[in-house]
């Protein structure tokens, strides 16, 4: 009897100690290490992404922490974060400071395929669990790494699906059977052509590429370029390059009365705001692009909505220099991944972690719509369907929504209007 | 196809003889490698750019101000960097350091100002129709800086040519010791060419948003690099071999977007390599001394 | 003993040591190898600006050939790292006899040429139409040799090697008949020296140092883009190092990355925001009152440099 006591004293006792040591060793904040780039040729698309990440933080600091679960209750996050400027030496150096100096317990990339990529050897190396926030990179997402996933844009591999499912199957219908292809040659519009083009070809449709060229990433000057295009009487036109390119082929386009009854741009739909300013709105018009979630009305169960996140960056963020478009809901989508994965991660070690991210796969809808993780990590949900810039009679433009019919909210207009 | 690009290669081309305008002026004159030229074309773009969009004034009036407000900025700026350069060992090799450092805090302090997304002006500020010659349209705009470019390269013929202050600025750029031995006061004189070559370059920037796209705080270091390939080819200190220059680098880019796009980013530096191998002194040919 | 020896073993020796024990004292070991690399390029623009005369404006060609040539050497020839560093290096060096021709231009020629030719070389190897053999923009990637501690050591030995190059140029007569060519090369050729093959040489050396250092940046980061090893930052700093701290030394190109790299860093961590305004601000003044770097300063106070 006196043994039994005992052992259920020790028993309770080793118990409350445990308990004890879990919530004293919970640590008295959580922090998360990430890169941006404050000037450079990469800021452009780096600042936004950290300023959406930054008031996730803020956010959850202000409901007192993120949930963690592990120790049931809420722990301030502080986030480290440093500036590359674009360089991929500081870059790859200041990585390696926040594992082994800062020690973060969770490590976010800077964005874009270039600051990412160093990050991956580094964060694998460093058994790291590494949140690429928008580098598509295909080469990243390799079956011996775990140690890393991919937040917000679909894979480069896949994210033009739609353009050549369109083409293939719509297009022929419409009277499209000639496609010029026009590309600059970097790692993320140079494969995301190589993708369409492979999915055009393995289609068998009866479409022809009869115009593929790749021009230097740091082309500015598109005129030369568009004769030769329309010398090649495409039907339909895909330019694919990264904003600065859109907005001079845009503008060139639209300067030199060249018209194209079918064109498909990157940035007018991930950064409409920004294109609106620059390319004006008459040069957007009758435009196909990939449309943001704000369009496609994902219900975003965790998280805000796109008008609640709009004005809360506006409030945060007043006269910003930075502008708001896919990148910003990028970087608050990191932040939502975190806190969702956070909430149901084993502990804080980098595989439970890795688990919890993993887990969290075709569950997690958020305002980017559908998270969804191969086995390598690619991002293979949140793909944005395809839509189209139309005059809505106001004097600005609005998207319809015109691949897949499933969320589909208009038909196309083909061939798009001479002005 | 081969027309257009020709064509388009002439237009190009004398828009960036306007942009190379300035650094002949200014590397004739103080034989300073001026490594911040592209970024004051940066900051006539972004002046432009602002100006159009808060006061909605036309890019040429901007273009004008520009001029005048960065002939009287170069002036004492030139005092303050050239004059102590001038007088260490070795002010060439030095000149290129400098000059690095303040198109570094140019592009920094510009980024802070304004932020890093890129900037344009619509295009018809300039023009509303595309313009058609000998059967080929192009934007308005490109015409416009063209024309823009052939005024200001004949106000600087002129400038050099006719003007007294032009005399002596001919006689400082063919050897500066035996200038300042006549009594020229070369300091005056090279202040003047700094501040015009500066003048220059924020006037070719007013026109960079309709012929380049968008302009953001990093476009300076491709514009400087641009600027060399047009002068070295051409020839240095004379008008007339940057426009030969601008008009060579114009039409064998448009060529090579045609025919070899994708190594169209490789032509500048092929072309400013061949020259100074087979013709240092450029096409028109001017002494250029040898190691 | 003679100075040579002596001066060689204040510098090289405790330079080595406290290169190859700074990783038991500092995590970030990925620092300690920037700091390396870039104590390699000073010296090798040391040798080619310091000793020879020419500013190297394009001297990232170098490093990115040799990071280029060990990456072909591991992809298309499965050569082991070391073999691969040599492949690299020699890279390096028939870039630079191929552009030996541009010796012949003076002055700023020399450096916009020598800066043309590294964004050429830079675009070449970035070209899809080259992708099967560099793997064009789409990066490299080197899984299977990535050994960060070997080659930390690897490059603990590079450093040594460039080091040890400029401590020969320094009180050697090679090394004082390049200076004479750099100064005068029409009295240098009167007096016997044979001023093309001596540029050469050092021109040659200072590729091969970049060559090598290129070649195990690849090795130890293993993952790059053309941009990465391409970038006319590492240009710009070896050169901006190497002139802080006083060229045709041999300490004032060690002096200047340690100071200069060093206080990067730091700002770079704390107010990064400033940052390129406070390094152009730098150079700047740098260039106007201190133009031969601080081993002028320091001998002025009487003190030697090596």
């Amino acid at each position: 009897m006196l043994r039994k006591v005992t052992s259920y004293l020790i028993a309770g006792s080793l118990l409350l100690f445990s308990a004890l040591a879990a919530a004293a060793s919970a640590p008295s904040e959580i922090k998360i290490g990430t890169l941006y780039a404050s000037s450079g040729p990469f800021a452009a698309i780096s600042m936004p992404v950290h300023l959406g990440l930054k008031l996730w933080v803020d956010q959850e600091n202000a409901k007192g922490g993120v949930m963690v679960k592990p120790y049931g209750k809420r722990i301030p996050v502080k986030l480290v974060a440093y500036d590359d400027q674009s360089n991929t030496a500081t870059a790859a150096t200041l990585y390696n400071q926040l594992i082994t100096q800062d020690k973060v317990n969770l490590l976010v990339a800077d964005s874009g395929s270039v600051l990412t990529s160093m990050a991956v050897p580094i964060a694998r190396e460093h058994k790291m669990l590494l949140l690429d926030q928008t580098g598509t990179g295909g080469t990243f997402f390799t079956p011996d790494n775990k140690y890393i996933a991919l937040m917000s844009d679909p894979v480069s591999t896949i994210w033009p699906k739609y353009i050549a499912d369109f083409l293939t199957k719509e297009g022929p219908k419409l009277g499209i059977k000639r496609i010029a292809l026009i590309y600059a040659t970097n790692d993320f519009t140079g494969t995301q052509a190589n993708a369409v083009r492979k999915f055009i070809q393995d289609s068998h449709a009866p479409v022809k590429i009869v115009y593929d060229k790749g021009v230097p990433t740091k082309t500015s000057n598109y005129t030369v370029l568009l004769n030769n295009i329309k010398a090649a009487k495409p039907d339909a036109v895909i330019q694919m390059g990264y904003p600065g390119n859109d907005i001079a082929f845009l503008r060139n386009l639209h300067d030199s009365g060249t018209h194209f009854k079918w064109l498909f741009a990157i940035y007018p739909g991930l950064e409409t705001e920004h294109m609106e300013k620059t390319v004006g709105i008459d040069g957007l018009k009758y435009v196909y692009t990939y449309t943001p979630s704000s369009v496609v009305q994902y219900h975003a169960e965790s998280g805000m909505s796109l008008p609640e996140f709009h004005k809360a960056w506006d409030k945060a963020y007043p006269n910003s220099k930075v502008s708001f478009g896919f990148n910003a809901v990028a970087g608050y989508t990191t932040g939502l991944v975190i806190q969702n994965a956070l909430a149901a991660t084993k502990s804080l070690d980098q595989l439970d972690l890795r688990d919890a991210v993993f887990g969290l796969s075709g569950k997690l809808k958020t305002i980017d719509g559908t998270f969804a993780l191969d086995k390598n990590g690619a991002q293979i949900g949140e793909i944005t369907p395809l839509g189209q810039l139309v005059p809505d009679g106001k004097g600005s433009l609005k998207f319809t929504v015109v691949y897949p019919s499933d969320v589909a909210t208009g038909k196309p207009v083909y061939p798009a209007p001479a002005k | 196809m081969l027309e257009y690009s020709i064509l388009a290669g002439l237009l190009f081309g004398l828009y960036f003889c306007l942009v190379g305008l300035g650094l002949n002026l200014i590397f004739g004159v103080m034989r300073i490698v001026n490594l911040a030229h592209g970024d004051f074309v940066m900051l006539g773009a972004l002046g432009a750019c602002g100006l159009f969009g808060a006061y909605a004034i036309n890019p040429i009036a901007a273009a004008v101000a520009c001029l005048i407000l960065f002939i009287i900025i170069g002036f004492p700026l030139y005092y303050l960097l050239v004059p102590r350069l001038l007088k260490s060992a070795d002010p060439e090799m030095l000149s290129i350091i400098l000059f690095f450092g303040l198109s570094q805090v140019i592009e920094s302090l510009t980024t802070i100002v304004a932020g890093p997304t890129e900037r344009s002006i619509p295009g018809n500020a300039l023009g509303e129709h595309p313009v058609t010659i000998l059967h080929q349209t192009f934007p308005s705009a490109w015409v416009v800086s063209a024309v823009a470019s052939g005024v200001a390269v004949l106000l600087v013929f002129i400038y050099l040519y006719h003007t007294r202050i032009g005399r002596l600025t001919r006689a400082v750029m063919v050897h500066r010791d035996e200038a300042l031995a006549t009594g020229i006061d070369v300091g005056r004189v090279s202040g003047l060419a700094f501040g015009i070559g500066l003048g220059l370059a924020a006037v070719a920037g007013c026109f960079a948003p309709f012929m380049l796209g968008g302009i953001t705080p990093a476009s300076g270091v491709e514009l400087t690099i641009q600027s060399f390939t047009v002068i070295i080819v051409g020839s240095l200190g004379s008008p007339l071999g940057t426009v030969l220059g601008g008009l060579i680098y114009g039409v064998s880019l448009m060529l090579m977007q045609t025919y070899f796009s994708s190594w169209a980013g490789l032509l500048p530096y092929l072309l400013l390599i061949a020259i100074l191998l087979v013709r240092p002194s450029g096409l028109l040919g001017r002494k250029v001394r040898h190691a | 003993m003679p100075r040579s020896f002596r001066n060689t073993l204040l510098v090289l020796v405790p330079l080595v040591i406290i290169a190859a024990l700074a990783p038991s004292f500092y995590a970030n070991q990925l620092l300690l190898f920037n700091v390396i690399v870039f104590l390699a390029l000073a010296q090798g623009v040391n040798i080619i600006y310091g000793f020879t005369g020419y500013l190297p404006f394009g001297y990232v060609g170098f490093f990115g050939a040799g990071a280029y040539g060990f990456a072909l050497a591991v992809m298309h020839l499965h050569a082991g790292p070391i073999a691969a560093m040599a492949v690299g290096a020699a890279t390096s060096i028939v870039f630079g006899l191929v552009l030996t021709p541009l010796l012949r231009l003076s002055g700023p020629y020399f450096a916009i040429a020598n800066l043309a030719a590294a964004l050429a070389i830079s675009e070449i190897v970035s070209n899809p139409a080259l992708e099967s053999i560099t793997k064009g923009p789409y990066g490299v990637s080197l899984s299977g040799i990535f050994a960060p501690t070997f080659s930390y050591s690897v490059a603990v030995a590079v450093l040594a090697f460039a080091t040890g190059c400029v401590l020969y140029l320094r009180y050697s007569r090679f090394g004082l008949a390049l200076q004479a060519v750099r100064d005068d090369p029409i009295s240098a050729a009167m007096a016997g020296i044979n001023v093309v093959w001596a540029r050469t040489v050092a021109w040659l050396l200072s590729a091969l140092i970049a060559g090598l250092i290129g070649a195990n940046f690849a090795w130890y980061v293993s993952v790059f883009y053309p941009d990465n090893v391409f970038s006319p930052d590492f240009s710009i700093f070896a050169i901006v190092f190497a002139l802080f701290g006083g060229v045709a030394t041999v300490l004032g190109p060690i002096l200047g990355v340690v100071l200069l790299y060093g206080l990067y860093n730091v700002i770079g961590i704390s107010t990064p925001q400033y940052f390129q305004l406070i390094y152009g601000l730098l150079i700047m003044v740098l260039v106007l009152f201190l133009p031969n770097g601080l081993a002028s300063l320091l001998r002025r106070w009487g003190i030697h440099v090596v």
